[in-house]
């Protein structure tokens, strides 16, 4: 029986993982990229973040998905099933590591920047190399949740049809008619975010140089 | 000046990513030149509602609805791409163009056909009302005060909240919903509900996997219903060109011998 599910829950994993890497690859960089824009902007941008953020936390990430693989197509905007996904989903995720990393960077003390500026870096070279560094540091328990959450988040691209991890399990669970899927589909998400906790605590350990 | 270009740099970053992508892609008219054009058609199918659509151990697609859909793909000479969709997004993703067909157990409802062009149904499938073997539920009329569970955006659902006598008769004045017929089995099961309405056909299918003696069919039901190809309604020369070859399915033993290696009959 496992070795008839393995496979396609297996191919599901991959769909989980692929979504997983692209969403945080392009997610996290983006918010340190648009946060120094928020903080360098001044005022004239900051309803427009504000707008951005409170958007994206305030509506459910699969209402995010559906409105942009439904709904753009009514606005002449239409996006394949991929795109689609990964748009959502850095979207979303950008707008929370945004908040997190704006915590974070309130937490770096103000005298550093005064310094920098004092000594002549520019503002820029203030902000990367600098702030973010230990803002990023600061940051890392909150990052490493959403993280996690990000994994199971994944499950929610069924509703565009992929074959993710759960969705696969489902499938099985029609297939076979037993509910035994759902246990592989849990030790698989389980081996997923306790690889990838492992790793976020050896990233936090690598960083805390002092 | 330094935030300036970071600014303008993300700004073009996402006007790359706009044209990137085409632009309205929505069906307007009869698509049967643009699918000629692009040389195959887009098949929705649910990949979990065995025996129509599933997935076999090595992850490729299988079940009757499958095989039907590839032996009418040669008779039409054109290809056709499985797309899975979330079943309860079908007509969503049919009228935004996203696939051309929907093809996995999909019952003529009145509802239905408002929305989408039906093919000539295929296959006939009764909507059963099944207990455990040890029920004491033995007709509809058993049901009242009692749970029942069916697939949400079901033609089961349909049928049985048409009855309206009935389903004002059940405990909370309405039938439990859920994603698919085999979660209705397993709250069957756990004894949660004490009846299911759901596709014979799919019914069949799960009761020889779980064991037939375990369950109870009643003698009612909630009506026949039959499965057919859904397509946009505009696109009458498609619908033209499926009829036509499956009539043929139907003439050269195509579907006669399908019927007999999924359902022996």
């Amino acid at each position: 029986m496992i070795r008839q599910i393995l496979p396609s829950l297996l191919a599901g994993a991959g769909v989980t993982l692929q979504v997983f890497f692209i969403t945080l690859i392009l997610s996290l960089p983006l918010a340190c990229l648009l946060q120094a824009l928020q903080q360098f902007s001044g005022r004239a941008l900051k309803p427009l973040f504000r707008g951005y953020i409170t958007l994206m936390r305030g509506t459910p990430l699969l209402l995010q998905l559906m409105f942009i693989f439904f709904g753009m197509p009514y606005l002449g905007l239409t996006l394949s099933r991929e795109l689609s996904i990964f748009i959502a989903f850095t979207l979303n995720y950008t707008a929370y590591f945004i908040e997190i990393l704006r915590g974070a960077l309130s937490a770096v003390d103000p005298g550093q920047a005064e310094a920098g500026k004092m000594l002549g870096f520019s503002r820029r070279y203030i902000y990367f190399r600098i702030q973010l560094p230990q803002a990023l540091r600061t940051a890392m328990p909150s990052i490493g949740n959403e993280v996690l959450n990000l994994v199971k988040d994944t499950s929610l691209i069924y509703v565009l049809g992929a074959s993710e991890l759960l969705k696969a399990g489902r499938s099985a669970v029609n297939t076979y008619a037993t509910a035994l899927p759902f246990v592989v589909v849990g030790i698989l998400y389980l081996a997923m975010c306790g690889g990838f906790s492992w790793l976020l605590g050896r990233i936090e350990k690598r960083i805390s140089y002092y | 000046m330094k935030i300036g270009k970071l600014g303008m740099g993300l700004i073009g970053l996402a006007l790359v990513a706009m044209t990137g992508c085409q632009s309205a892609a929505k069906p307007q008219g009869d698509s049967w030149s643009a699918i000629e054009d692009r040389g195959k058609l887009v098949v929705g199918i649910d990949d979990t509602f065995a025996p129509m659509g599933f997935r076999d151990e090595n992850n490729e697609l299988a079940g009757y609805d499958i095989e039907m859909a590839k032996a009418v793909s040669e008779k039409l000479g054109i290809a056709f791409e499985f797309q899975t969709i979330d079943w309860s997004m079908k007509e969503s993703e049919l009228n935004a163009g996203n696939i051309d067909l929907i093809w996995n157990g999909y019952s003529i409802t009145d509802t239905r056909k408002q929305q989408v062009a039906f093919s000539e149904p295929y296959l006939e499938n009764r909507q059963l009302i099944i207990t455990l073997a040890d029920s004491e539920v033995n007709a509809k009329a058993d049901l009242a005060g009692k749970t029942i569970a069916v697939q949400k955006e079901s033609s089961a659902l349909e049928a049985v909240s048409a009855d309206a006598a009935f389903t004002s008769a059940l405990k909370n004045g309405a039938p439990e919903e859920f994603d698919t017929n085999i979660d209705c089995f397993m709250d069957l099961e756990a004894g949660r509900s004490q009846a299911i309405v759901v596709d014979e056909v799919l019914a069949r299918y799960v009761m020889k996997q779980r064991g037939q003696e375990k369950y109870k069919v009643l003698d009612e039901n909630f009506g026949t219903e039959q499965y057919a190809v859904g397509m946009r309604k505009q696109d009458t020369t498609l619908l033209e060109k499926i009829n036509e070859a499956m009539k043929a399915c139907n003439e050269d033993g195509t579907t006669a011998a399908l019927n007999a290696k999924w359902f022996g009959e």
